[in-house]
């Protein structure tokens, strides 16, 4: 049984005050109010009911902003550890000579308060393929000098389906301790070192007393209800999804996945676990430039564009069969690890309606499925 | 409007269905792309066989323009063979514009026009919605093509106006318009800062043709692909101009905006000018010639120093 202290929501501000006070980085959900904001002005909604709530990550200013509503925000924590765009190095170039100038790869201490247990998990994921055949510095530098806190969580609606993927909306997976609502405040779990660091460096805010009975027992129960509720949503057998898509490349469910698919790739921008980038030069002025890394998606054509003009993933089809082969057996074949935690963004941005909740269901269907069509062995 | 909404399915959904079975059962089209019902709401369908063509259905939620599965770049449906495609008005649009610019056959392809009374802003829904002020597609106001004219069978029945949205895309446009200059540049730095460059606005237009978009040629790299501030509005504003009088106004772009960057108040503002100055508006006519693919001795050209 893990530690447990108790940590009021007066205290939790207090605590997020006193590590932005200590100049601490902080990251958490911040809910922006659209109709404050410059874009009110051509915001239809904001002419209704005067207010349009988005919830995103953000590097908090105020304790104040951080918002412990656990709405899911729009994109996952990938972008801190894992920027849109980063500089690789620059370049100068004078004549013959050619100076680089290195990007630091050590970065200062920031805590993420409140994260998604999803979106915590798909670091642990990730870190995987970040350190496998080249460890990735910048990645690493940025996990090392993070302290994830999570927020269990509520479950977002019926796209939801970590449980499905060996992950829980209570997970600490990928994470240094787990927030849980219970009357007053919160309990606080950690969960590694960094996790119990920030009970150590901040003892005044947390209390070591936390009735089990009570307390305890509630957060409990919520926690139970909402590992529930996730469950109903789909229910696979993850290693059979594996192992049947490996063997089945040229079954026409997976040759036909994505008749409705546009190829858009917003799928992959909002996923946590999708990491795939690219590396372009840019010249910003005679003999000067910046080599940066932004993020890609595997659902455009260039993706696998060669450059003598073949192209091996030729159709959306197989460039959305590859998505789902990656992630469900290509990664746990190679790393132990599904790559996905269920948040469902996918799903929800997708507004052609790809549906991987449906999909998984009709692939673990065809994983149960007994091979009717080959002849059972030693039958006779 | 109060009280709940009654689900408006509009008509002709039998005469759909049994149009679809027809054309599937003859032979003559390969596969029907129209919309079903699923599990988070209308999403586009892809029918094959006749049995299924019960599937289909027509409601407020059909907000989809599935043109553009007859884009070129469709290598994957297009192989399917012939197809039949249903349409709303602003959809045949769309398929004008790909007639007009030579990137489809019209033998290639079957359409069933739906005559259309509007369609909500968003069609995940699990029940379709009367159309209200507040969540009428703001694009439906003042539509011109509601009995489309581009069709080889037309459905349904004639549809009253949908109704005025609480603030239509042109009280927008002009609120953006009226602002001084420094307030229009925070509004769309903090716009188009919020761009992740994942291109859905690209993939989903019907009308975005090209083989390779100039985004991706990076030997030069004409539009840097990094959502810095400075790729971010060189990508967006490019997008926005290749689709000057082409745009049909179908509002997909934005719909499929992961990040929700109000892409039609660029491309409203640009159907303005166009307009303005070639007097031209987007048609389901093929042989409306649209400015950019036609010229003309007095076209104004004033510009030119």
């Amino acid at each position: 049984m893990s530690e447990r202290f108790f940590i009021s929501e007066t205290d939790l501000r207090g605590l997020t005050a006193d590590l932005l006070d200590g100049g601490t980085e902080v990251i958490a959900p911040v809910a922006t109010d659209i109709c404050q904001s410059p874009s009110a002005v051509a915001a239809t909604a904001c002419t209704l009911d005067g207010s349009k709530v988005e919830i995103d990550y953000r590097q908090l200013t105020s304790a104040d902003d951080l918002d412990l509503s656990r709405g899911l925000p729009q994109l996952s924590l990938k972008e801190f550890f894992l920027p849109e765009h980063e500089p690789l190095c620059r370049w100068r170039q004078k004549g013959t000579t050619v100076q680089v100038f290195e990007v630091p790869t050590e970065f200062a201490p920031r805590v993420v308060l409140a994260a998604k247990p999803c979106d915590a998990a798909a670091l642990a994921v990730v870190d995987k393929v970040m350190n496998w055949d080249y460890e990735d510095e910048l990645w690493n530098g940025r996990r090392a000098a993070t302290t994830v806190i999570n927020l269990a969580c509520q479950v977002i609606d019926d796209s939801c389906f970590c449980t499905a993927v060996g992950a829980a909306p209570d997970d600490v997976k990928g994470a240094d301790g787990l927030l849980t609502p219970v009357e007053g405040g919160y309990v606080y779990e950690p969960a590694t070192d960094k996790g119990r660091a920030l009970v150590e460096d901040f003892a005044a805010r947390f209390s070591a007393d936390v009735p089990a009975d009570t307390i305890g027992g509630q957060a409990d129960d919520e926690r139970a209800a909402a590992r529930a509720r996730v469950a109903d949503n789909l229910e696979i057998d993850a290693d059979s999804v594996r192992d049947w898509i490996e063997a089945n490349f040229e079954d026409p469910l997976l040759t036909h996945l994505a008749m409705r698919c546009n190829g858009c790739g917003a799928c992959t921008g909002v996923c946590p676990t999708c990491h795939c980038f690219d590396i372009v030069d840019e010249q910003e002025g005679v003999g000067h430039g910046t080599r940066r890394r932004l993020w890609d998606t595997c659902q455009a054509p260039t993706f696998t564009l060669h450059a003598s003009g073949h192209n091996p993933r030729d159709t959306q089809h197989v460039r959305y069969r590859q998505r789902i082969n990656h992630k469900f057996s290509i990664y746990p074949l190679r790393f132990g690890e599904v790559l996905c935690t269920g948040c469902g963004r996918c799903t929800r941005v997708c507004h052609a309606g790809q549906d991987l909740v449906e999909i998984l269901e009709a692939i673990d269907i065809a994983a149960r499925r007994p091979r009717d069509a080959e002849p059972a062995e030693a039958a006779s | 409007m109060t009280g709940p909404a009654i689900a408006p399915a509009y008509a002709g959904v039998d005469e759909l269905r049994r149009v679809a079975r027809e054309l599937l059962e003859s032979g003559e089209v390969r596969v029907i792309i129209g919309w079903e019902d699923a599990r988070r709401g209308a999403r586009p369908v892809f029918i094959t066989d006749p049995a299924e063509a019960d599937k289909l259905i027509f409601d407020t939620r059909c907000v989809h323009n599935l043109v553009t599965y007859l884009d070129p770049r469709r290598d994957h449906v297009s192989e399917l063979g012939r197809i039949g495609l249903v349409v709303k008005g602003c959809d045949a649009k769309a398929v004008a514009g790909l007639l007009r610019e030579s990137q489809l056959s019209r033998d290639h392809v079957v359409l069933i026009g739906m005559r259309c009374g509007g369609v909500l802003e968003e069609g995940e829904l699990p029940e379709p919605l009367a159309l209200t002020p507040e969540n009428v597609a703001p694009r439906c106001y003042g539509c011109d093509n509601r009995e489309p004219t581009l069709t080889d069978h037309l459905l349904g029945e004639p549809q009253p106006e949908p109704p005025r949205p609480v603030m239509t895309i042109d009280e927008r446009v002009a609120a953006l318009d009226d602002l001084p200059l420094e307030e229009r540049w925070a509004f769309w730095t903090e716009q188009f800062s919020k761009c992740v460059r994942c291109y859905a606005c690209r993939q989903v237009c019907p009308l975005c043709i090209c083989e390779r978009c100039i985004v991706e040629k990076t030997q030069p790299l004409w539009i840097e692909s990094a959502a810095h501030p400075r790729g971010n509005f060189s990508w967006n504003l490019t997008r926005a101009i290749h689709l000057a009088g082409r745009c049909v106004d179908c509002g997909e772009c934005e719909r499929f905006c992961p990040v929700g960057i109000p892409l039609s108040l660029l491309n409203r503002k640009l159907q303005q000018i166009v307009h303005d100055r070639y007097g031209y508006t987007a048609s389901d006519d093929p042989e409306n010639a649209a400015p950019i693919g036609d010229y003309r001795l007095d076209d104004q050209q004033e510009f030119i120093k």
